[in-house]
């Protein structure tokens, strides 16, 4: 019998997840490379004609594919910007009661657990023009004349916030209850210490509070960056990429290309591209708020 | 004191409102779920039902599939959850008690399936699973969602297994327990919290799951998400049976997270905090 050493331990332990990402994660991305470079068609998945570079050169120059990626940035702005400003008032504020929070935590955990079609659903329901709870508040509360005054998912220029309010909804708690858990970390010692300097609110807040939560920011704005990057079922359900693709962000975009139009050729090379381009800002980010962070100190 | 005790209360209540206000999106939906169909789309809208009925709840009934599909996302989430934990048990206790290099390693792994969207491989998954004979069948869908849950779940594990005392395996060795017995009788027994609570967050990724099950299911086992979608095209909209559905699909989750509530959050926030 071949003696168990720790090494042979390890490698036994380890080898059925290793094979499965083997060949349900990394052979599927392979696929999705090979096929960046061919010309298939989605009734005959297994062949296809070699292209060359021809798929990223089209997908590059098609001024969809850009408006695509800057709506999918642009999404990704409005729901990080609002989810962190959101949740990051709300950890300062369960942080302030302390102990007290505990119920209105809980509560505020609730959308954590919404299934993201429900919300995407529930959205699109209170969001209809006329019959939506949303604008009926709104004309109740004398902001607008006229239920029928803001088409939120109809209206170009607004769908794409529209859009952002389910996942605003549903992640904020997230982002809250992470920084608060962060906040909770901080020794008081810290922040006593720098009252007794004579540090203002703001200046412990500023000096203090920021710096030491830094890698846990990073890790909460780099998540939840990709996954609103991502984001694809709240969208789809909501508008399918619409008005006239207003929001079209990239994960429709290639899902149509593939399953509708059956370019999946073209759409492999998108989401090549679209995954390099999220490796290349994940690491920015990484780099910009954590690395440089811990360089100061 | 005084002004202080009036300061906190005050603040007491301005949270409390926010979180009012936070939840009310879904306390609206199980309201407008509870209405009669006509009411639910009443011009204006009404907060709460003028009577309770629970007719929105009864059409389903008629809606044949869309009763199925709740069984096939209980059956994919349940087999999703066996595949990942009897994966990742194994593998996130090699990370934790091995070798700085596999913990490394499968957390660059985690790292990089996060950064996947799920659109880009879903063609490939349907080639492989088409080979394996696996279209549209529950364990082909089942495996597309441990894709997501299996790094996802080596990582918690890890983090659970990391904080057990290493006192306890090298106890048992001494007593002559094989690293084998170890990890079965001493690992597995004092780790069952965190393995129950990676069970669940694994059960509920794959129960909301949307894309690869639209792309790998057709009408065999096609699960709730995709059926609830496609309620909407299908029927033009009937948004009282909307709600009631939204309300029936939540309500595991609901369940789920109440009987677990902090440990979810715990776990939630176990991976963020510790980077």
């Amino acid at each position: 019998m071949i003696k168990l050493t720790d090494r042979r331990f390890v490698l036994l332990l380890l080898a059925p997840a290793g094979c499965f990402l083997v060949i349900f994660v990394a052979y599927p991305l392979l696929l999705l490379l090979r096929n960046s470079f061919y010309e298939v068609s989605l009734y005959a998945l297994n062949d296809g004609v070699y292209v060359g570079w021809d798929n990223f050169v089209k997908a590059l120059s098609s001024p969809r594919v850009r408006e695509s990626a800057g709506r999918t940035l642009n999404y990704t702005l409005i729901a990080l910007s609002a989810e962190f400003v959101l949740g990051f008032g709300a950890a300062l504020l369960f942080n302030a009661l302390g102990k007290r929070s505990e119920i209105l935590r809980t509560i505020f955990a609730f959308p954590l657990m919404i299934p993201p079609i429900v919300a995407g659903l529930l959205w699109r329901f209170m969001l209809i023009d006329n019959i939506g709870i949303v604008n009926h508040i709104l004309e109740t509360l004398g902001i607008i004349g006229d239920a029928s005054d803001i088409s939120w998912l109809g209206d170009r220029d607004l769908v794409l916030f529209s859009v952002a309010l389910p996942n605003i909804w549903l992640t904020t708690s997230f982002v809250a209850l992470v920084l608060y858990t962060g906040l909770q970390n901080i020794p008081a010692e810290l922040i006593e210490a720098a009252k007794i300097d004579g540090a203002n609110n703001w200046q412990r807040f500023h000096r203090v509070t920021v710096p030491l939560l830094r890698p846990v920011i990073a890790v909460v704005l780099i998540l939840r960056g990709i996954d609103a990057a991502r984001a694809f079922d709240m969208i789809w359900i909501q508008t399918e990429g619409g008005p006239r693709f207003a929001s079209e962000i990239l994960s429709i975009h290639i899902y149509r290309a593939m399953i509708r139009y059956g370019n999946v050729g073209e759409a492999s090379a998108i989401a090549t591209l679209f995954m390099l381009g999220m490796v290349l800002a994940s690491a920015l980010a990484f780099y910009v708020i954590w690395g440089r962070g811990s360089s100061q100190s | 004191m005084k002004s202080s005790l009036a300061s906190r209360t005050l603040l007491t209540l301005l949270v409390a409102l926010i979180v009012l206000v936070y939840g009310f999106p879904y306390a609206f939906l199980v309201s407008t779920s509870l209405k009669s169909p006509q009411d639910a789309l009443a011009i204006p809208p009404t907060l709460l039902p003028q009577q309770l009925s629970l007719e929105n709840y009864a059409n389903i009934g008629e809606h044949p599939t869309v009763q199925r599909s709740f069984g096939n996302s209980a059956i994919i989430a349940l087999l999703s959850t066996v595949i990942t934990i009897a994966l990742a048990v194994p593998a996130a206790y090699a990370v934790a008690r091995y070798g700085a290099w596999a913990g490394k390693a499968f957390l660059f792994v985690v790292l990089i399936t996060r950064l996947i969207p799920p659109v880009a491989v879903g063609i490939p998954l349907f080639v492989i699973m088409r080979a394996l004979g696996l279209i549209d069948t529950h364990l082909g869908v089942a495996l597309a969602h441990s894709t997501i849950s299996v790094p996802l779940g080596i990582w918690l594990l890890a983090s659970f297994m990391e904080s057990i005392p290493r006192e306890l395996e090298e106890a048992a060795r001494v007593d002559g327990c094989s690293r084998f017995g170890a990890l079965l009788r001493i690992i597995i027994p004092v780790a069952s919290g965190g393995i129950a609570v990676t069970a669940i967050f694994v059960f509920l990724a794959s129960w909301n799951e949307f894309l690869f099950s639209l792309l790998l299911s057709s009408t065999g086992v096609k699960t709730a998400p995709i059926a609830i979608a496609e309620f909407k095209t299908q029927y033009s909209i009937q948004w009282g049976t909307m709600t009631s559905l939204a309300v029936l699909f939540s309500f595991p989750v609901i369940i789920f997270s109440l009987l677990m509530q902090k440990r979810i959050i715990a776990g939630l926030t176990v991976g963020a905090v510790k980077g």
